[in-house]
């Protein structure tokens, strides 16, 4: 609808301009938009991919399960006391502090014992599939390139290439920080009339230049941790006419050995980067849907290494201003020895793209018949999730 | 002039070094295989031994200054920085120089599938020395010696943690119940070193892998030298293991090596190996007849990677003449460094421009290694930044592009970038224009 691609005359166009005189490309579009009335504020998502497989166990802890203590003392001791507390029972790792705000603000909601539908253990695997939402995995569909193609919106990843997630037909760039100085404009002028024949080529320049225009001077850092990626992220995602949601990812979640330490960590960067966000996006919060997912969890048994090994479900978070939250999702299962999926990992209850499908529906109200292309064979669960329009239908 | 040529330098080796088109034009395939059987050494690197002495040191100097709360000049952890850069950087050099730099494109293929990162001291100091151990001298060899070498490297073993990981009925752990199994690298052994994914094995697999390969470790800092890979007896599980339907009876240290030399003859890895290998030198989705054809070579000649290779080089399906695939950020600036020479660039600013471009040596931070794909590299952001690297690359290289285009590409240039580059406002502006070509940046 507000897709660049759509306007090829003005594509050319807008990038002589770029070139020759500094002008924001990007906002060409949205002015399009603004001249027929005032924009309202559009609802946006950002999903943030953990990888490697987060310990939901050591992050949204069951406290009240005697099942913890039995089948992991050596991780769940320390930690026992110092949890900030959730209802049902369960208490948040006490690094995740401003997660902990939110879910005091109703701005939080962990969804506990959920998994994609892929039941080995590759995280090469798992993530494919949790970013195509398909099973078996397709490397060129992701669901939420699909989810922007309903909608008919624009996504933007964080990262150097374009991940899977957003692969598709949908309008979606990658933007990354770097450091080196930026060519000189007729550099890419003439590498734009050299690509003429070479379409990719093409459109990737194209994109990168649009970005870069709008981005400015972000750029920075040489080893970007999450608080950085964030704060561009929002910034982007706050800008006018900037895209409807945005893909982050966080590695460093494969804790095979010294889990507590590593873990404590990456809460420490998980929360400071969402702080980020919350706070760069400023009043765009109040629109937003933040949707954090993980390939997998883990055993529920630490291992020799005082780590834990690749297991089946784990937790989704699921945060923002557009969230009604201040809850504990999902169904819990148990961990003793016989609730166990394959007598070693935390059992699935319900399908991640339920609860995904939900929030697309909510908050994008894409229609049940799309959400069927988004996620094939997942129904949304039926909890009003957002403080959106929708008024709820079943009581919570 | 042939396209042939243009191919044999950047499709199946590291981009054409001035003269190299030339020296190909007869015989491109011949010019190919008379690299086979030479292992792309680069001498004087140090070992695994060498870094663990290092790190011990390393270790000293950290509880020294815990000790006694100064801080030295030096960092204790320049030295480990600096060694793998030195080492990191002379492996570029190396393969930025060499005259078979099919050899290279090997080795960095099998250093990426048996990746490393280099995240903390002790693999600061470890993961660069697995490539010139363990993977250079059999990149022409047998699969089955590489995936042993690596197995038993220090550099791994810490990687994925099985230095620890110790058989819970072992002597170690029954006197200690808080030390245990890992299947880390037991599952990645199965997964992305050998079988691939749908190999046909299952979780009792990957346990029973792990505990087969329990107690191999490496020498702790006190301990007497030489340093390096070590079978605890202590740690090892007691008792025969089955992996995929085969028995394996108590043998120590030989279990563990006989399930891994099955593994490597297993039919399963002939085929994703041989896959892979495919999809990185040709397309991303190579003819299913040139996989068949390297499967067999694999199978009949008990995985030797210089038959495998011979193979792949002699298939007509290897040779489409349309480039197809977009080269890795590592593939561009070695062959960018190959055709310009490079002069006045620091081996540290090569290390410094391939994590700009996404691709920083041995920080792929996934045992997977780096994505091989086209999708891995050609996003947006990333052509940007080698856009804005081309043209800070060229700026210090006083070339005459139109000579580079020729000798870099051959038949391959188009007249298009012949145009552009002639149009250029400046040599440098050529040079990066030639860099960024369509042509440059495919293989």
């Amino acid at each position: 609808m507000k897709n660049i691609a759509d306007y090829p005359s003005l594509k050319r166009r807008g990038f002589v301009k770029l070139a020759g005189s500094g002008l924001a490309l990007w906002q060409l579009p949205a002015l399009g938009l603004a001249a027929t009335k005032a924009p309202a504020p559009r609802p946006k998502i950002v999903w943030l991919l953990l990888r490697g497989g987060l310990d939901s166990l050591h992050a949204v802890v069951p406290a009240f399960d005697a099942g913890l203590m039995q089948q992991r003392r050596s991780l769940a001791e320390p930690l026992v006391d110092k949890l900030l507390p959730l209802e049902r029972g369960f208490g948040l790792h006490p690094d995740l502090k401003f997660l902990h705000g939110l879910y005091v603000k109703r701005q939080l909601a962990p969804v506990v014992a959920v998994a994609t539908p892929y039941r080995s253990r590759s995280h090469f695997e798992g993530q494919d599939v949790l970013e195509s939402g398909l099973a078996p995995a397709d490397h060129d569909s992701g669901w939420l390139a699909r989810a922007l193609s309903a909608y008919r919106g624009e996504g933007l990843a964080i990262a150097r290439s374009l991940p899977i997630a957003l692969r598709g037909e949908a309008a979606a760039s990658t933007w990354y920080p770097d450091h080196l100085p930026g060519a000189d404009s007729d550099l890419y002028a003439r590498l734009l009339k050299l690509y003429e024949n070479d379409v990719r080529l093409h459109q990737r320049l194209q994109e990168a230049l649009e970005t870069r225009a709008k981005v400015g001077d972000l750029a920075g850092r040489r080893r970007p941790r999450l608080q950085h990626l964030a704060k561009a992220c929002a910034t982007l995602l706050a800008a006018p006419g900037g895209p409807d949601c945005a893909m982050l990812e966080m590695g460093g979640w494969d804790t095979h050995n010294n889990q507590p330490g590593r873990l404590s960590q990456q809460f420490g960067q998980l929360d400071a980067g969402l702080q980020i966000l919350c706070e760069h996006l400023g009043q765009t919060w109040q629109q937003t849907l933040v949707v954090i997912a993980t390939e997998f969890g883990r055993t529920v048994k630490n291992n020799g290494t005082r780590g834990t090994d690749h297991g089946t479900a784990s937790a989704l978070l699921l945060a923002g201003g557009a969230l009604r939250g201040g809850r504990v999702l999902g169904e819990w299962p148990g961990l003793g020895e016989k609730d166990l999926y394959e007598g070693r990992d935390l059992m699935p209850t319900s399908d991640m793209r339920a609860w995904t499908a939900a929030l697309l529906q909510q908050h994008w109200q894409i229609p049940q018949t799309q959400l069927a292309a988004v996620f094939p064979g997942a129904k949304p669960v039926g909890l009003t999730l957002t403080e959106g329009v929708l008024k709820p239908k079943v009581k919570v | 002039m042939t396209y042939l040529a243009t191919i044999a330098a950047n499709r199946f080796g590291l981009g054409a070094r001035p003269g190299e088109i030339a020296a190909a034009q007869t015989d491109p395939r011949g010019w190919l295989l008379r690299q086979i059987g030479k292992p792309p050494l680069d001498p004087n690197q140090p070992g695994a031994a060498a870094a663990l002495a290092q790190l011990a040191l390393f270790r000293q100097a950290k509880q020294a200054i815990k000790k006694d709360g100064n801080k030295p000049d030096t960092p204790p952890r320049r030295p480990l920085a600096r060694s793998f850069a030195a080492q990191v950087g002379n492996t570029l050099e190396s393969a930025i120089g060499s005259g078979d730099s099919l050899a290279w494109r090997l080795r960095e293929f099998f250093s990426n599938h048996f990746s490393v990162s280099s995240r903390g001291a002790a693999l600061l100091a470890l993961a660069p020395t697995l490539e010139h151990e363990a993977i250079a001298p059999h990149v022409f060899g047998k699969f089955e010696d590489m995936l042993l070498a690596v197995s038993s490297h220090p550099a791994m073993l810490v990687y994925l943690n099985n230095e620890r990981s110790f058989g819970p009925d072992s002597m170690i752990g029954r006197r200690n119940r808080q030390r245990g199994l890992n299947e880390n690298l037991a599952r990645e052994i199965l997964e992305l070193h050998t079988l691939g994914v749908n190999g046909g094995y299952d979780q009792q697999d990957v346990i029973e892998l792990a505990l087969a390969i329990s107690g191999w470790s490496i020498t702790r800092p006190r301990e007497p030298e030489p340093r390096g890979f070590v079978f605890r007896t202590q740690g090892h599980q007691p008792g025969a293991r089955r992996v995929l339907g085969k028995t394996y009876a108590e043998a120590g240290l030989a279990q563990g090596k006989a399930v891994l030399t099955d593994l490597a003859r297993h039919p399963a890895t002939a085929r994703f190996l041989s896959r892979k290998l495919a999809q990185h030198f040709v397309s991303d989705k190579p003819a299913p007849a040139l996989v068949e054809q390297m499967t067999r070579r694999w199978q009949a000649s008990g995985g030797d990677l210089g038959a495998v290779i011979t193979e792949l080089i002699n298939h007509p399906a290897a040779w489409e003449p349309e480039p197809q695939k977009f080269k890795t950020p590592r593939e561009f600036l070695i062959s960018a460094c190959r055709a310009t020479g490079a002069a006045g660039w620091q081996a540290r600013e090569l290390i410094g421009a391939l994590e700009l471009l996404g691709q920083r040596p041995f920080n792929a931070g996934s045992p997977a290694g780096y994505g091989d794909s086209e999708s891995a590299w050609d996003g947006a952001d990333a052509l940007l930044a080698r856009i804005d690297w081309a043209a800070r690359f060229s700026g210090r290289l006083g070339l005459d592009a139109e000579r580079l285009a020729h000798n870099s590409l051959g038949a391959a240039l188009t007249p298009a970038t012949r145009t552009a580059i002639e149009r250029a406002e400046s040599r440098t502006q050529g040079i990066a224009l030639l860099l960024m070509s369509p042509e440059f940046q495919r293989r």
